[in-house]
């Protein structure tokens, strides 16, 4: 008869526990009434940025911020990354595709006022040209560019260079008022130190400026009041929060903590109610392993075969489980979706394996794989796929030990070549396949795995045929032929492409997912 | 009750506490402790044997909840959880009396050493002593774990080099009392050495204190392995580790089964040790004992009449 009695109170601490985690969404952030123009625009990610200086950027949240800050000559629209349209200038080229014509738009200015001119132009293209040690400096390698007039700009390669609008479309080649940089320490010889001041406060002619940056928790931007342009912003303020949990971006979005969430995986976007938008696109990104060629770091080891046993040990099926919703296999280096990608990939083949790990010399030695912890790509975390395909390797006799650490941390080892065995991502910067060329010996991407162009001429000619191509349907040929040499001989592995989610509450719309920069953080507005 | 009680204390008090439990053992706590603690020493040393499926093992379903099949659920690579947490009592637990030993000997070595010599020789070794224990425990765990590299054993390292100054600060007080004792300064004059001195008049009379703060701190030492490796310092995956366990579970956020189980063992396993620690004190601590006999003496007899 007591029971019930003494149930009451415990019943009561439940209810009153559960009410508690009901709240616990927080509100710390700023979300006004978004159905009004106006107000702030929240945007959870996990940051992948060093600087706002466009010369310097080249990582995804960098792009999106570089995007949101400058303009660039060339653009696209939404996600459409096919076609280049014009953006701060139109372009005519001539029949080699070695130079281009720009003609900038009349009217259009600074965010302090100033109109810009071809001087802008030229002294921004210079500049990371001049910048040797700059991320982006590769993207214009090769070009002249000349002021014609002053609304008139000519961009020249001595080799075909069809993808160059695809190329100028980058938010790292975003157009700096030259007058401003120049000021506070910018120049084209090399010896440029305004990243510092750029990090500060922004000088382009995007929809945005730039209010506070900090690299480790959020990046505030305020609406242009000088943007002339035909993106003008829905909103006044935009913060970009640093949230390298997608479990937490999930909790903000659903407290209404945040209106965009843009690394949710698979399971959780599925797990989404009502009121909800949901975005799944399969993205550019390449998540691959990377198997070192250089002697140095991988001893005995560094040989194609290796990775060909690692190619064909693996049952990709259940890698793409753990990817979710959108994601691909990667079918090779060049994902599907862009010109020249294989129809198929590869499927497990276990006595290929074998016999390719034998050839490789392989006695028994336990291989680090290497790979950044925090950083999800495309909602994939990188720690359980890392599980599986230790899980997958001991199958075939290959021990594998873990060794993740902090994106950051990691960063280093992998751009300086310094890793054995990675696990890492490759995101198109620019809208076209020549951007997965740098997977070839002697490359940006094969020199990370110590692959130099003396260890396979045969892939480093295909890479160079593809690269001057003057004709659009050869140019596909040499594509499909470097994609499919890279699968018999590349020190690459390519796993999955993962799938994009960008969820978005009801509130708002126009958060379309572009390979280049994300999000182009002008387009999304308060819905209805 | 209370007159079988009083029967006891009628008996010869020597016959009573050989044939019977202290009474500090016979508390609720000391028992439940002692049952918990037993239990999860006795997983830790044997779970490799019986545990359903193998903890690395990604042979099941993804993300199943907790059932008939897989007792505690699956993880987001279709692991078993319960395995998991089996082995992961084979991982924590271990290492952690270990480290509790490893700090235990380092800081009576360095206590007792300073309390016995005194002068400069204390000094020097109280202000190093002084110098680790101003640092907050876990921030500066997570300083050595991150220099050294992570790995369990670095984490180990790591946890050692901030436990060993209680167990100095405790010793050098007990050895400072102690060594001017006339029994001790009477082997001195027998011309005992200074390691004899410790060893035999001293080391009998500090060891009680000193194991119970051990027991005490074995709770401690699993909290910081398993936040360790909850911090990425620790238990590098796919090893099965509590605190790495709990991190992992983040990612997946609604299956709260992931979390929860890793969570509740962490939970009972230090519960566990420190109700072990309080009932060892009690027994341990001759004074307590005899306060707590008087106090039950007098209340079973229920005459009133205090001394």
């Amino acid at each position: 008869m007591n029971a019930p009695r003494r149930l009451a109170p415990i019943a009561i601490g439940a209810a009153a526990l559960l009410a508690l985690a009901g709240c616990s969404g927080g509100n710390s952030a700023n979300t006004d009434d978004s159905s009004e123009s106006g107000g702030s625009l929240v945007i959870d990610t996990a940051f992948s940025i060093e600087t706002t200086d466009p010369g310097h950027t080249y990582d995804p949240t960098g792009n999106m911020v570089a995007k949101a800050l400058y303009e660039t000559l060339v653009d696209f629209e939404g996600s459409d990354v096919t076609t280049p349209v014009p953006g701060l200038a139109s372009w005519e080229q001539n029949d080699d595709a070695t130079e281009f014509t720009f003609t900038l738009e009349d009217g259009r200015t600074f965010s302090d006022g100033s109109e810009i001119t071809a001087d802008d132009v030229v002294f921004s293209l210079q500049r990371i040209q001049g910048m040797a040690e700059a991320k982006p400096n590769f993207l214009l390698a090769g070009l002249t560019v000349e002021k014609v007039d002053e609304s008139t700009v000519s961009i020249t390669s001595e080799t075909p260079l069809l993808q160059l609008p695809a190329i100028l479309a980058n938010p790292a080649l975003g157009i700096v008022n030259a007058d401003v940089v120049q000021e506070n320490g910018g120049s084209t010889d090399g010896s440029d130190s305004a990243q510092s001041f750029l990090d500060g406060e922004s000088a382009g002619s995007g929809p945005f400026v730039l209010d506070t940056l900090d690299l480790t928790s959020q990046v505030v931007l305020t609406k242009n009041p000088e943007y002339s342009g035909d993106e003008e912003p829905a909103y006044d303020r935009v913060v970009i929060r640093n949230v390298t949990e997608s479990a937490t971006q999930l909790i903000n979005l659903q407290g209404g903590d945040t209106m965009v969430a843009m690394d949710l995986n698979g399971d959780q976007v599925e797990g989404l109610a009502d009121g909800f938008t949901v975005e799944s696109v399969p993205s550019g990104q390449t998540i691959f392993l990377l198997l070192n060629q250089s002697a140095d770091v991988a001893g005995d080891l560094a040989n194609v075969d290796i990775s060909e046993a690692i190619r064909y040990g693996l049952d990709y099926d259940a890698l793409l489980e753990l990817a979710g919703a959108g994601s691909t296999q990667a079918t090779g280096v060049i994902p599907t979706g862009f010109e020249g990608a294989l129809d198929e990939g590869v499927t497990q083949d276990l006595d290929r394996a074998k016999e390719a790990l034998a050839a490789s010399g392989y006695n028994g030695e336990t291989l680090r794989l290497q790979f950044p912890n925090d950083y999800p790509v495309g909602g994939v975390e990188f720690t359980p796929l890392a599980e599986r395909i230790q899980a997958q390797l001991a199958e075939i006799g290959l021990t594998v030990e873990l060794a993740p650490a902090p994106f950051a941390t990691e960063l280093d080892a992998y751009v300086g070549g310094t890793e054995a065995f990675g696990l890492w991502f490759w995101g198109p910067d620019y809208a076209d396949s020549a951007n997965f060329l740098p997977f070839g010996p002697g490359l940006k991407v094969g020199l990370r795995a110590g692959w130099d162009a003396s260890a396979n001429p045969e892939i480093a000619d295909l890479a160079a045929a593809a690269a001057s191509a003057t004709d659009v349907d050869a140019r596909t040929e040499d594509f499909t032929a470097f994609a499919e040499a890279m699968q018999e001989q590349g020190p690459f592995v390519p796993l999955i492409v993962p799938g994009r989610n960008i969820a978005t509450t009801d509130a708002v719309t126009g958060a379309v997912y572009n390979s280049v920069w994300d999000v182009d953080i002008a387009e999304i507005a308060p819905a209805g | 009750m209370s007159a079988e009680r009083r029967g006891d204390a009628l008996a010869a008090a020597g016959w009573r506490t050989r044939m019977r439990w202290p009474r500090a053992w016979r508390s609720p706590l000391g028992i439940v402790g002692s049952v918990i603690a037993l239990a999860w020493v006795i997983v830790a040393f044997t779970a490799s044997w019986w545990v359903p499926f193998e903890p690395n093992a990604q042979v099941l379903p993804r993300l199943q909840e907790p059932g008939i099949d897989t007792l505690l659920g699956t993880d987001g690579t279709g692991r078993d959880i319960f395995s998991r947490l089996m082995t992961g009592a084979t991982v924590t637990i271990p290492l952690a009396l270990m480290l509790v030993v490893a700090a235990m000997v380092i800081g009576t070595v360095v206590g007792a050493v300073a309390g016995y010599f005194g002068r400069w020789v204390d000094e020097t070794l109280m202000r190093l002593t002084d110098l680790v224990m101003a640092f907050p425990t876990v921030i500066l765990a997570m300083v050595i774990a991150a220099s050294l590299g992570p790995s369990l054993f670095n984490a180990v390292i790591a946890a050692i080099v901030v436990s060993w100054p209680q167990y100095a600060r405790v010793t050098r007080s007990l050895v400072l009392g102690l060594r001017g004792q006339n029994y001790v300064i009477a082997g001195r004059l027998l011309g005992h050495s200074p390691l004899r001195s410790l060893t035999v008049d001293i080391l009998p009379n500090i060891i009680g204190p000193v194991l119970v703060l051990a027991t005490l701190d074995i709770g401690a030492a699993i909290l910081l392995l398993s936040g360790l490796s909850f911090l990425g310092l620790g238990a590098q995956p796919p090893t099965a580790e509590w605190g790495s366990m709990i991190s992992s579970a983040i990612q997946n956020f609604d299956a709260w089964w992931l979390g929860v189980f890793p969570g509740l063992a962490i939970l009972t396993v230090v519960a566990a040790f420190n109700f072990l620690g309080d009932a060892l004190r009690d027994v341990l601590d001759p004074t307590a004992e005899v306060s707590k006999e008087n106090q039950a003496d007098r209340a079973a007899s229920a005459t009133g009449t205090p001394a």
